[in-house]
């Protein structure tokens, strides 16, 4: 398998620079220790045991979120075996530690990796520091120790960066027959002291789940209870936050859920949701798309749309059971997850920038996280932009769509691509549908 | 059949227990039948050895007595692994949970009963068999379809398949001590007393067990190589039990305290700095009584009547466990059963049974969102029994009717009421038995799967099995040879499977119906036996072959009519048994084939591997000693991945028997 990267990236090279790379996390199965990386680059899955591949060893028990800290850093959660594991784009370990027992999620300003934990003790100077509640933690990838850690609300979970401060969300729901009741509450973190500046009640309970973000705004999810309290989403203002606004102005509830979302490169966020209740026993299924500028704009009226680009809806309606759903930030490529039969390989669906479908790769058991990499050309850098204007709001110009040429691998234009081959548009190469 | 062949076989097996060397044939008397044995002052011992050896219509297993004895085993899971049809799902260690499957059923289809009532569960639907000793049975037997006895109760016949133990009536008055010494810091003492006066029979027994279960394991892979000792793997319980035998009436009270740690799967750490810890405790109390009785030849009654109490309480509040939420939860689950049947035969080809059963169910749990639930389960079967020269058949219906009631917040489940038929033919003809047999049962779901905070659905709907078989069996004897074989073709159907999905999102599971498996299968035993002398050489064979698939989603080709998760294709096992006056050496191999544990990746199974055991014991005086070796050749093998079997180990015991053994 080694041989067959080594081979493929030659290929690459010969042919061209790798335009679509993306990185799927296998949670694998509990307590079996397969958790797997899935390699996807150009139209074809290189691999889905990528990490193996490329270490000659495992990965870990249900790998949780991951995060692109540098041009030269990765860091994945593996919250059953309390690793965090940094690697580098080409997949290759670098660093490990376990002094964030039960990590969660991750966020990061480029220069220190914040991890959201369930956990009540952190590794800090060879000494330990105990919580009743959660916390976070804040590792130096220079020396990928922990350097400070703050207790907020009971498990938290979904975190994000944004202008200095760190945005977590608590869900108190999950060690649920602990005593305490469910968290509502966002903790506003100073990322430089590790000090809460503030803590924003929500009036939601158990916001759960991976956010989404895009400059300002947060997209969190919340279950509900499954009994009275049902399923919702807050989309989340930051800049509000730290502008002390009083909390009601910091967010708005809308009665969807949002259980798998990301946010595509107009800044809409796009989610998945499931809305479950013990009463009827039933699951109700939601697809939408939110423009959070509108949102805000208009007190929480408009700019919100029961769909999904393009034929993305009509491709997850068909999918046994819809595990993920991710925008590359860098080429717009639309991508969604199938976890299948849970004990089954799962798989990726890959849509073009106009939400066309293109394909769809065998992962591995229970495909939930995503990463993109960087194009070999790209110089752009959207994460690292500063999100202060209303205007862009950290939305990244997209490529111009509107008439690509279609090239093939040769560099002669094509009018009439055929089917199953490979071409190259705008500088990308994809799979004719 | 005549009386005198009756007693002779009575005779035979108290000699046979007296001097330890290995029983005759399983199911050797052919053709006892009760109807046909006379009442008489052996009555008491008659009917012992008439239910014993009658040979059943449908298929079944038995090992019993000294056979029994003399296999490396200390749990029921032990023995059961010998029989065909049969997969073991043990998380390894004597702590670990063990749970048998028989033909691909799935874990809630076996019913487990001790001399005639069944150890339920209400909360998981399984029963743990490490809970339960060997020690004091007579016999273990797994039944197919129903066992077909006079006077069984209804919810005999309410299980996929049936395991009946059955606890072994003194015949001598004596008092033993055992002490045992085994790997991995494993101690245990046992003490019986027993005895045989004026018609009564009955035992006290009592038994200690620690272990630290400190066993080591290795993965070995190309990409891995992982070298440890198995933690929080010890365990410590305390078993007493008491039984009284009158003619038709038996009780038997029984408790076991334990408490164990619960260790997880070995998954990819940088240290032993966190673990996870879980422990358990458990105190599991019964009280039973049954009482039987033939009126004359045309009326037979029983009844029988059982009271338990299981206390379970599961903490995981400890700093090295820094993954799993921190709780200490308890769960009290009490229930109470009677049932009637009665058998009336009023031709001599034609006997029908009717029964009918009660059981309330309450578990109470100190979990959020959670209060108590009660839940009352009740059967009645007619039963049809014809007989007619070689000629033998028998047709059932069950009724079976459960409602809950619960506070919670959902409300209970639906109330279920279903009728299920099951019939048998047999012909059998100078030691050639032949039959089919068609079963339909379902499995409700359990309390759990309805109502367990956060995962529960109260929604769910009864899983289904039907099962077809065809089989015949050979017994043969002559002079001091024996040999019996068995074999039986198998199709099974199961639909509406119960099972936990992650719905709402990751890391949230609830229970679904979802899922159908159709099997394929063969099953086949043959024993043979030969007694020169003072010498006695068995020989016992099981072979399984199976083929399970997956049927659930026609339109997914990675898993449709693909074999179906932990389901090998072949097993079997091999034991030899020498015995010589009072020492025997008994040598078993056991094989387990491939086992796929996902349909995801080719790598991911579970390899095939092969356990021999051996086991040396001899008796001199009043001193009986044991010593056995457990997989001779350190083979490295799992039942549930990533849950290492312990492997090589060496157990010896040491017995002193005051009085008649």
């Amino acid at each position: 398998m080694k041989l067959r990267i080594l081979f493929s990236a030659l290929i690459l090279s010969l042919l061209g620079r790798a335009q679509e790379r993306l990185i799927v996390v296998n949670e694998g199965l509990w307590q079996t220790d397969n958790g797997k990386l899935s390699y996807f680059e150009d139209g074809e899955m290189v691999s889905n045991e990528w990490f193996r591949d490329v270490n000659g060893r495992k990965l870990g028990d249900t790998p949780n979120d991951i995060i692109r800290i540098n041009d030269n850093l990765i860091a994945i959660a593996v919250n059953w075996s309390n690793i965090v594991q940094f690697i580098t784009p080409v997949g290759v370990a670098v660093a490990e530690t376990e002094d964030v027992p039960n990590n969660r999620k991750l966020a990061t300003d480029g220069r220190f990796l914040y991890v959201t934990s369930y956990g009540h003790e952190v590794a800090i100077d060879g000494g330990y520091q105990e919580f009743e509640k959660g916390f976070v933690a804040k590792i130096d990838v220079q020396t990928f120790k922990v350097v400070d850690a703050v207790e907020v609300g009971y498990e938290p979970e979904g975190i994000a960066f944004y202008d200095g401060y760190i945005f977590v969300a608590n869900t108190g729901g999950y060690a649920f027959q602990e005593n305490h009741p469910y968290e509502t509450t966002v903790s506003v973190i100073d990322a430089s002291t590790m000090r809460m500046v503030r803590e924003i009640d929500t009036g939601q309970i158990n916001l759960y789940g991976k956010m989404s973000q895009t400059g300002r705004y947060l997209c969190i999810n919340s279950p509900g209870d499954y009994y009275d309290v049902m399923a919702a989403t807050i989309i989340f203002n930051c800049r509000a936050a730290i502008e002390n606004e009083p909390d009601e102005d910091c967010f708005i509830k809308l009665e969807y859920a949002a259980t798998y979302n990301t946010v595509d490169l107009d800044g809409n966020f796009l989610a998945i949701g499931s809305r479950y209740s013990y009463y009827s026993g039933g699951y109700e299924f939601n697809y939408v798309t939110i423009n959070p500028v509108e949102l805000f704009a208009t007190g929480g009226s408009l700019g919100v749309e029961d769909s999904l680009p393009g034929s993305l809806k009509e491709y997850i309606l068909k999918l046994t059971m819809p595990y993920g759903i991710y925008v590359n930030p860098y080429t717009g490529y639309y991508y969604a997850t199938d976890a299948g039969e849970f004990t089954g390989a799962g798989a990726l669906l890959q849509f073009t920038p106009q939400g066309e479908y293109i394909g769809k790769w065998k992962t591995y058991i229970n495909p939930a996280h995503f990463l993109a990499l960087k194009p070999d050309n790209y110089t752009d850098d959207p994460e690292q932009k500063e999100p202060d204007d209303e205007e862009d709001s950290s939305i990244h110009n997209p490529i111009e769509y509107s008439k690509p040429q279609i090239y093939n691998l040769q560099g002669i234009p094509i009018d009439h691509p055929r089917s199953g081959e490979i071409y190259i548009s705008n500088g990308k190469k994809f799979l004719q549908p | 059949m005549n009386k005198l062949e009756v007693k002779a076989r009575t005779l035979l097996v108290t000699v046979a227990a007296l001097v330890a060397i290995v029983l005759p044939l399983q199911y050797a008397s052919a053709s006892t039948n009760f109807a046909e044995a006379e009442l008489d002052s052996a009555t008491m011992l008659m009917d012992i050895e008439v239910t014993a050896t009658r040979r059943p219509l449908a298929t079944a297993q038995e090992l019993e007595g000294a056979k029994l004895q003399s296999l490396s085993s200390t749990s029921i899971a032990d023995a059961l692994k010998y029989f065909a049809g049969v997969q073991i799902k043990d998380y390894g260690g004597l702590g670990g949970l063990k749970t048998i499957n028989v033909r691909s059923l799935g874990a809630q289809h076996v019913g487990v009963y001790i001399d005639g009532i069944r150890i339920t569960n209400a909360q998981n639907g399984t029963v743990d068999l490490g809970k339960y000793s060997l020690s004091t049975l007579e016999s273990v037997s797994l039944y197919n379809a129903n066992k077909l006895e006079k006077g069984q109760s209804a919810s005999e016949y309410a299980s996929g398949a049936t395991v009946y133990l059955r606890t072994r009536r003194p015949d001598t008055d004596s008092l033993s001590v055992l002490a045992g010494i085994g790997s991995f810091h494993t101690y245990r003492g046992r003490l019986n007393l027993q005895f045989n006066r004026r018609g009564w029979q009955g035992f006290i027994d009592g038994e200690y067990l620690y272990s630290k279960g400190d066993y080591p394991f290795r993965y070995k892979s190309e990409y891995e190589d992982t070298v440890g000792r198995r933690k929080n793997s010890d365990i410590r319980f305390y078993r007493i039990e008491g039984a009284l035998f009158h003619k038709g009436f038996a009780a038997h009270i029984y408790s076991y305290i334990s408490e164990r740690g619960c260790p997880g799967g070995i998954v990819r750490r940088l240290s032993d700095k966190y673990t996870n810890i879980g422990r358990e405790w458990d105190t599991d109390i019964f009280v039973q009584a049954s009482w039987q009785r033939a009126f004359n030849p045309a009326h037979f009654l029983s009844v029988n009547g059982k009271y338990s109490h299981e206390y379970l309480r599961y903490d995981t509040d400890y700093p090295e466990n820094q993954n799993t939420a921190r709780v200490n939860n308890h769960y009290f689950q009490n229930d109470a059963y009677l049932s009637a049947a009665y058998t009336f035969s009023p031709l001599r080809w034609l006997y029908v049974n009717v029964g009918y059963d009660a059981r309330m169910s309450w578990l109470k749990a100190d979990l959020r969102n959670f209060s108590s639930v009660r839940r009352l389960d009740q059967k009645a079967v007619v039963d049809a029994h014809f007989e007619w020269r070689g000629f033998r058949a028998q047709a059932s219906v069950l009724y079976q009717h459960y409602k809950d009631h619960t506070k919670m917040k959902a409300g209970a489940a639906d109330p279920i009421s279903k009728f299920t038929p099951s019939f048998i033919i047999g012909y059998n003809w100078r030691g050639l038995n032949v039959r089919g047999w068609y079963k339909r049962i379902f499995r409700v779901p359990t309390l759990n799967d309805l109502y367990y905070t956060q995962a529960g659905n109260r929604n769910l709907k009864p899983e289904y099995t039907r099962q077809w078989n065809l089989g015949a069996e050979y017994t043969l004897t002559l002079g001091q040879w024996q040999a019996s074989a068995q074999a039986d073709a198998y199709i099974n159907h199961i639909d509406n499977r119960i099972v936990c999905l992650p719905l709402r999102g990751t890391y949230t599971w609830s229970m679904m119906n979802y899922g159908k498996t159709f099997c394929r299968g063969l099953n086949a035993t043959l024993s043979g036996q030969f007694n020169p002398g003072d010498w006695t050489f068995s020989l016992l064979g099981s072979l399984t072959l199976q083929h399970d698939v997956n049927r659930t989603n026609p339109e997914d080709e990675e898993t449709y009519d693909i074999p179906i998760c932990y389901s090998p294709k072949t097993s079997f096992g091999l034991t030899g048994i020498v015995a010589w006056r009072n020492f025997s050496l008994t040598i078993s191999e056991l094989h387990v084939g491939k086992r796929i544990w996902s349909y995801a990746d080719p790598d991911d199974i579970l390899a095939p591997y092969n356990n021999v055991d051996i086991k040396l014991s001899g008796q001199w005086r009043w001193f009986i000693a044991s010593f056995e070796i457990n997989d001779l050749f350190d083979v490295q093998y799992e039942h549930v991945p990533r849950y290492p079997m312990p492997g090589r180990n060496f157990k010896f015991t040491l017995t002193y028997t005051l009085g008649k053994t």
